[in-house]
């Protein structure tokens, strides 16, 4: 018997999204990162391009560009241009993420290779439920990390912790990383925007420097940080272990954002670390098998 | 005979020079220096500035300094003046009118809502006007439509597309809509956080409606410079956007 799961079909992409599709798919999907690096043996040396925070799929609001669409045809044309190889992509804004999550492992599927899917989920509207769909999620539809905008609960951090993969969490506060980081220690936690999006307010910016020295697993992603010199200052203050590249596709331009890290000049193995094996590293502690 | 491609202009109309608080926060201190603008700015293939002074509670020493810099580094930088129409009322007049024909301004930026005294100077004048109504896109309608029907003759160039990094997204929409519906409103593609709405901004309006502009050296300038190529604009539009309609705008300089 082959087990199918059903995903919520949506206008993305050149064509209709199948309605169901094989778990050997979902499956084939969950080596994408496999695949991506199997496809640097032409070139051995190289490390891949990542770009860590990328939104995609549909959404049902209608009432902000976050809540309507991300289109990864428009994302993999952009990427092209600016030499990046893969990224990481998570649903935009939803009450509940489970049609979500399942639509990003369809979106990774339909095109292998290019696109590492992680999951999303609401630690509230989602509560006691989250542990079994997280697991499924990574298990048998091939995800490999998890987006927060909320606080994640001891729920989501355990499972999180027994998956071995990492949370991109883009806090209300830098502050609220504080108590995470401390009770999660073997979690890796990346701070999305550098603290604050869009530079909102360029104190987070230094707050978040500041808990990165604090934290041996809390990252910093460049996303959205339009204030570069807290860019810089990061790299200078933190090292490039503890940076990595984002963009926040489609909302910002992955182009520019590369561009702010490029314009640094800085030496190769330091800009590679930043640009993927950082990100590379974090995913290769997945530990949750599969189905 | 082989005739070489000139490189066009390209002119920064929106950066700063000189001591206030910065536009961006009104808690923190700066003064900025001008070699900061011209290091980043060479490397982002710009040839002159537009300098601004940043924010202060009165213009007087701020222009002043704005235009001593100007003399000091000819040829690189173009002055703008600035003001406060509610704090400085009563004397925009006099001080616009020796900041643009005594000291070599070109423009002026309106710290707050402009007033009829801070327009009726500018008409005089001939100036732009360059006005970023900060908040959400409610208060670009707000604070636009009226100034821009009722002063016609005058030019108005709006910041950053409406909105400062992007931080309210449908205020781009707006000012894309304004720009089109008047003829003298323009927009700056400065400090743009999305840059899918510069291209939006291109893609609607005619390219005589967008000027380039960076905010250096608050932000690298070599950011904008990318943004401008990435808008890949045909040679004719890019030599607009990139200085022409600038140019246009301020007109003859004044006789100083």
């Amino acid at each position: 018997m082959t087990d199918t799961i059903r995903v919520a079909a949506g206008p993305i992409g050149p064509k209709s999204m199948p309605e169901s599709f094989s778990r050997r798919d979902f499956l084939a999907s969950a080596g994408a990162v496999v695949a991506v690096t199997a496809s640097r043996a032409a070139d051995p040396g190289r490390v891949p391009v990542i770009d860590c925070h990328t939104h995609a799929g549909t959404g049902t609001d209608l009432t902000a560009p976050w809540t309507t669409i991300a289109d990864p045809q428009e994302i993999i044309r952009r990427h092209k241009e600016a030499g990046i190889d893969q990224a990481c992509i998570f649903p935009i804004t939803h009450d509940t993420f489970e049609e979500a999550n399942r639509e990003i492992a369809e979106i990774v599927r339909r095109y292998p290779g290019h696109f590492i899917g992680y999951a999303k989920h609401d630690p509230v509207t989602e509560k006691g439920r989250i542990r079994a769909m997280l697991l499924r999620e990574c298990r048998e539809m091939g995800l490999r990390g998890l987006k927060l905008h909320v606080k994640p609960t001891p729920e989501v951090l355990d499972t999180v912790a027994e998956l071995g993969i990492p949370i991109i969490w883009h806090p209300g506060r830098v502050a609220m990383f504080d108590d995470v980081a401390k009770a999660y220690p073997t979690v890796d936690l990346i701070m999305a925007h550098l603290g604050s999006d869009l530079s909102n307010d360029w104190r987070e910016h230094l707050a978040a420097i500041d808990l990165a020295r604090r934290y041996p697993n809390v990252y910093l992603d460049t996303g959205a940080c339009v204030f570069t010199r807290y860019l810089e200052q990061a790299i200078k203050e933190l090292g490039p272990g503890k940076i990595v590249y984002g963009s926040d596709e489609p909302e910002v331009d992955c182009r520019l954002e590369i561009f702010k890290v490029r314009i640094l000049k800085l030496p190769k193995e330091q800009e590679e670390m930043i640009l993927g094996g950082n990100i590379q590293r974090l995913l290769g502690k997945y530990k949750g098998g599969a189905a | 005979m082989k005739t070489e491609s000139r490189k066009p202009l390209v002119i920064d109309c929106h950066a700063y020079a000189g001591s206030g608080k910065t536009w961006a926060d009104p808690a923190r201190d700066v003064n900025y220096e001008a070699a900061e603008i011209f290091e980043r700015g060479t490397a982002a293939g710009i040839d002159r500035h537009c300098v601004m002074p940043p924010r202060n509670d009165t213009y007087r020493e701020a222009n002043r300094q704005i235009a001593s810099l100007c003399e000091q580094h000819a040829g690189r930088l173009i002055g703008f003046a600035a003001h406060s129409p509610r704090r400085e009322a009563g004397s925009l007049r006099r001080m616009l009118v020796e900041e643009v024909r005594s000291m070599g301004l070109r423009a002026v930026r309106s710290d707050g809502p402009p007033n009829r005294e801070l327009l009726d100077a500018v008409v005089e004048l001939g100036i732009p006007v360059i006005y970023y109504p900060s908040g959400n896109w409610q208060q670009l309608g707000r604070y636009i439509h009226m100034p821009a029907t009722a002063y016609p003759k005058v030019n108005f160039i709006i910041p950053h597309l409406g909105q400062y990094h992007s931080l309210s997204w449908a205020a781009h929409p707006e000012a894309i809509d304004l720009a089109r519906r008047y003829g003298n409103v323009y927009l700056d593609m400065s400090g743009v956080g999305s840059f899918k709405y510069a291209e939006m901004a291109v893609r609607e309006l005619p390219p005589d409606k967008i000027l380039f502009g960076t905010c250096a050296p608050e932000l690298d300038p070599r950011v904008d410079g990318e943004a401008l190529r990435l808008l890949k604009l045909p040679p004719a539009a890019f030599a607009k956007v990139a200085s022409q309609n600038l140019l246009r705008l301020l007109g003859k300089p004044p006789r100083v």
